[in-house]
């Protein structure tokens, strides 16, 4: 029995030692996916919350199929502002350390591709499998740059053309006249110089304050190059790959700002007003006329005390400026992007939770909550989305309209400049042709071989 | 025996080197190698890599390049070809291979897609993803859009395509598609090209010279005022004035904007009297260089306050009794007795502030952000707003060092001539007495 004892005890151990090594190859293996987004707020936070659920259905997934994995998702989304956030994903990639999955502007994929920041999210997931292929073709392809999809469209949202009710009858509009202003705008029937006439009638009538007529957005945005567009401008030569100056167009787009502000209906430093007092007066119809996105719905409505929307405020495209131009919205979809790991799996499993978060029921819950729009026409099947009278409506009314700011290494360049040119134009520095002339000297010269003059 | 003490005065002076070598030569080292690459976001930091798009092959048409040459190039293509087939028999097994010779053999796709589409149908067809795209990578015969991490392993993809390629051609080709940065003098040629430049050097001088005077002549009021006031009261004002130098800049300039801006209390008082609101920061170009020279005026006076003041205070005594003795008012006290001994502080402080004002931008930033327009663009900011702050994210590195440089150079003239202008050789001399 003494003798024995020993023995029995070594194969004790050896037992427990087998079955905790037993234990630890069946384990699960351990994925780590970091999601950073940027621009991203509470009324966002589906952004992240949505590849969080992604991961436990393709844990399910994948345990049916034999595969013990075990996907934790760390997300990330305080940045500061977008530009914090911007070199954040840069210097953390340049480093070693990139978060597995960003959602960021698609303007961001030209640039990070070429440093090879990004891998092409078609290389991972099967682009004729659903729900990729339920989601709008245009927004797919605004996912896309030299051809190849990067990313995928993280939501969508467009930028309308706001009118206030109560101020329009007051300046003569009926009911049904202003229930056909939508359609009018489309037809080209209501022009950027039917604005400027009713926002002037509205600051004559003294229905607004002087430089309340038209009141845009305070800072720099896709919003402007909407009005480049309104008036024939085109931004990428799809031919070439180059941007496009069209000098015509650039000039009466500044001219537009300017006789704004000389009619009054615009105030002269209106730019750089605070975002808060700006929401705040547009959602109370301090304006007459504005232009900002469709996301600003969640925050007229909600933080602003803006109620029955729909009875105080009418919405359109941005009207046509001229014969050449058109009226239209850009939308400036955040899209997933998937980073560049060392680890084949990793980049792999990050597309999967892309592909996943991408489908409708998950994307119409951040729809929703945010006061975006879909990405999919098969959200309007989902009650959630059908029902939500806003993200029905602008779906139908703008985002089918809507195009993007083209994906191009210089296109930021090219923004910057064109808002410094208007800014200038819009103080009364400059005149729009002497705004436009610099613009152009300075595109030349920082652009070079990558832009077309008109 | 001499050896010890030598190190102990290394040792002492240690901290001070390593300091200065991180935070002085090593950023402005970078900032010189950097000044002289093209590095962007778009080409990376820390290398790049090789990849023909088709932007390079439009940019290529305009470098003379063979067009047929090019439009080879351009077509992403994928062939079911033998050793392609072979490839994928050894490593996905001889049915799919089989399955797909005999269906598809010697067919050419379009795109990566239809190939998937086609190989989808296969009753063989793999049962992953991952292996579908593998299986469809070994048709791939273009190499459009993929990245090579080398050069050779570029050259020799381009071989591989089998296309008839001069070894000068060869080079354009591996020379466009390169993503990363390369060394270049294209930034100073720029420089001189782009009209804003000579926007914002009259802007810098603008704001360096009148925050610079605004700063130096308030500094010395305050410090002359303070002087003749009795104790408590001078230090309760002095402390008052040193307030905009110890806040913290973000809430200082909300406090300005609060002070100015169409809601703020300027625009509500005079409102009281039919005044209409309006922003008195951003109204005019005028209207914002007032405020940003303010603003930064406010902060350097104190600096100047308190420097002044306790160059006044080592002004012997006994001289302003007895200029007061023989009448002298508090004007021609100030003129001809503190002013005259004033002239060490006041040339320091003035040059010192150059200096700084040089390349301080934090308060414009956060005040007009070099608005309205790019009126208040001075070069730091500038500098600043090219490298790290630009709107589409595309950020460029290599501009920004070369305006970067710029200040640096002209940094270190301002600094020698301040130098010689002040005799500095003559200020630290050993005093006579001791000789």
């Amino acid at each position: 029995m003494t003798r024995s004892l020993p023995k029995l005890r070594i194969a004790a151990a050896a037992a427990a030692v087998a079955l905790s090594l037993g234990a630890g190859s069946a384990a699960a293996k351990d994925v780590n996916i970091k999601v950073w987004a940027g621009g991203t707020n509470e009324a966002d936070s589906y952004r992240m919350e949505n590849i969080e659920i992604a991961a436990e259905i393709l844990e399910r997934e994948l345990a049916l199929q034999g595969k013990d994995i075990d996907i934790k998702v760390e997300g990330k989304r305080d940045f500061g502002k977008w530009k914090e956030f911007k070199q954040a994903v840069q210097l953390a990639a340049e480093s070693g350390d990139a978060p597995n999955i960003v959602v960021t502007s698609h303007l961001d994929i030209a640039p990070w591709s070429k440093a090879g920041l990004i891998v092409p999210v078609e290389d991972y997931v099967d682009m004729d499998a659903w729900p990729i292929n339920s989601i709008y073709p245009n927004l797919m392809e605004i996912a896309s740059y030299n051809g190849v999809t990067f990313g995928l469209p993280q939501d969508a949202e467009s930028r309308p053309f706001f009118f206030w009710k109560d101020t329009l009858k007051k300046i003569g509009y009926s009911d049904a006249q202003i229930e056909a202003l939508p359609e009018k705008v489309e037809n080209k029937e209501y022009k950027l110089t039917d604005v400027l006439a009713d926002a002037k009638k509205a600051v004559d009538m003294g229905l607004v304050e002087k430089g309340y007529g038209f009141y845009p957005r305070p800072s720099n945005g896709p919003d402007y190059a909407q009005f480049y567009q309104s008036f024939g401008g085109k931004m990428l030569d799809k031919d070439t790959g180059k941007l496009i100056l069209d000098k015509k167009s650039m000039t009466e787009f500044y001219q537009f700002f300017i006789d704004a502000v000389e009619a009054g209906v615009t105030r002269k430093n209106h730019l750089g007003t605070d975002w808060g007092q700006w929401y705040s007066e547009v959602a109370t119809g301090k304006a007459a006329l504005w232009h900002g996105g469709t996301w600003h719905y969640a925050r007229y409505t909600a933080k602003e005390g803006l109620d029955d929307f729909f009875g105080k405020v009418q919405f359109s495209l941005i009207p046509a400026g001229d014969e050449d131009g058109r009226p239209n919205t850009i939308t400036q979809p955040l899209v997933y992007l998937v980073t560049k790991q060392n680890s084949e799996e990793d980049m792999e499993i990050a597309a999967e939770l892309v592909k996943i978060a991408s489908s409708p029921r998950l994307n119409t819950l951040h729809a929703i909550k945010s006061a975006h729009l879909g990405i999919s026409p098969e959200q309007g099947n989902i009650a959630l989305y059908a029902n939500d009278r806003w993200a029905s409506e602008a779906t139908e009314r703008l985002l089918v309209h809507a195009n993007a700011q083209p994906n191009h290494t210089a296109f930021g360049q090219f923004n910057q400049i064109m808002f410094k040119g208007l800014e200038t134009a819009w103080t009364g520095t400059k005149s729009a042709e002497d705004a436009v002339a610099e613009v152009e000297e300075e595109m030349k010269a920082a652009l070079g071989n990558m832009l077309i003059v008109r | 025996m001499k050896k010890p003490s030598h190190l102990l005065g290394l040792g002492f002076m240690l901290p001070a080197l390593i300091v200065v070598v991180l935070f002085f030569l090593l950023p402005v080292f970078m900032t010189a190698g950097i000044a002289f690459t093209n590095m962007s976001t778009d080409t990376g930091i820390t290398g790049g890599a090789y990849e023909l798009t088709p932007n390079t092959i439009h940019n290529l048409r305009t470098q003379g390049v063979d067009n047929n040459l090019l439009a080879q190039l351009e077509t992403d293509v994928y062939r079911i070809d033998e050793p392609g087939l072979a490839a994928l028999a050894t490593d996905m097994g001889d049915k799919l291979a089989k399955e797909l010779g005999d269906t598809h053999g010697g067919v050419t796709f379009q795109s990566r897609r239809e190939l998937e589409r086609a190989i989808k149908k296969l009753k063989n067809k793999p049962r992953s993803t991952r292996k579908l795209k593998k299986a469809a990578a070994f048709f791939k015969r273009s190499i459009l859009n993929q990245r090579f991490e080398t050069e050779s392993e570029f050259v020799s993809a381009t071989r591989n395509l089998g296309l008839d390629l001069a070894p000068e051609h060869q080079e354009v080709l591996s020379k466009a598609s390169y993503t990363g940065w390369t060394w270049t003098t294209e930034n100073f040629s720029l420089m001189t090209k782009l009209p804003s430049t000579l926007r914002i050097a009259g802007n810098t001088v603008i704001y360096v010279f009148f925050t610079l005077t605004f700063n130096v002549s308030f500094g010395l009021f305050l410090a002359i005022t303070t002087f003749y006031l009795p104790g408590k009261a001078a230090a309760t004002f002095r402390t008052i004035w040193f307030l905009p130098r110890i806040l913290p800049p973000v809430i200082y300039v909300l406090m300005w904007k609060w002070l100015t801006w169409d809601t703020g209390f300027i625009s509500t008082f005079f409102g009281q009297f039919g005044v209409p609101a309006k922003n008195w920061m951003l109204d005019t170009n005028f209207h914002a260089w007032v405020v940003i020279i303010l603003i930064n005026g406010f902060v350097g006076a104190s600096m100047g306050m308190i420097l002044f003041s306790s160059a006044i205070r080592a002004i012997p005594a006994p001289m302003l009794y007895a200029s007061e003795v023989d009448g002298a008012t508090r004007w021609q006290q100030v003129r001809y007795i503190i002013l005259p001994q004033l002239r060490w502080p006041i040339l320091f402080i003035t040059s010192y502030q150059t200096l700084s004002l040089l390349t301080s931008f934090e308060y414009i930033f956060l005040a007009t952000d070099g608005g309205p327009g790019k009126a208040t663009e001075v070069w730091a900011l500038s500098a600043f707003h090219q490298a790290l702050a630009n709107y589409g994210g595309n950020l460029q590195y290599g501009y920004g060092a070369a305006l970067a440089l710029v200040l640096v150079i002209i940094g270190i003239i301002a600094s020698v001539g301040y130098l010689r202008v002040f005799n500095f050789k003559e200020l630290v001399a050993r005093p006579r007495i001791e000789q």
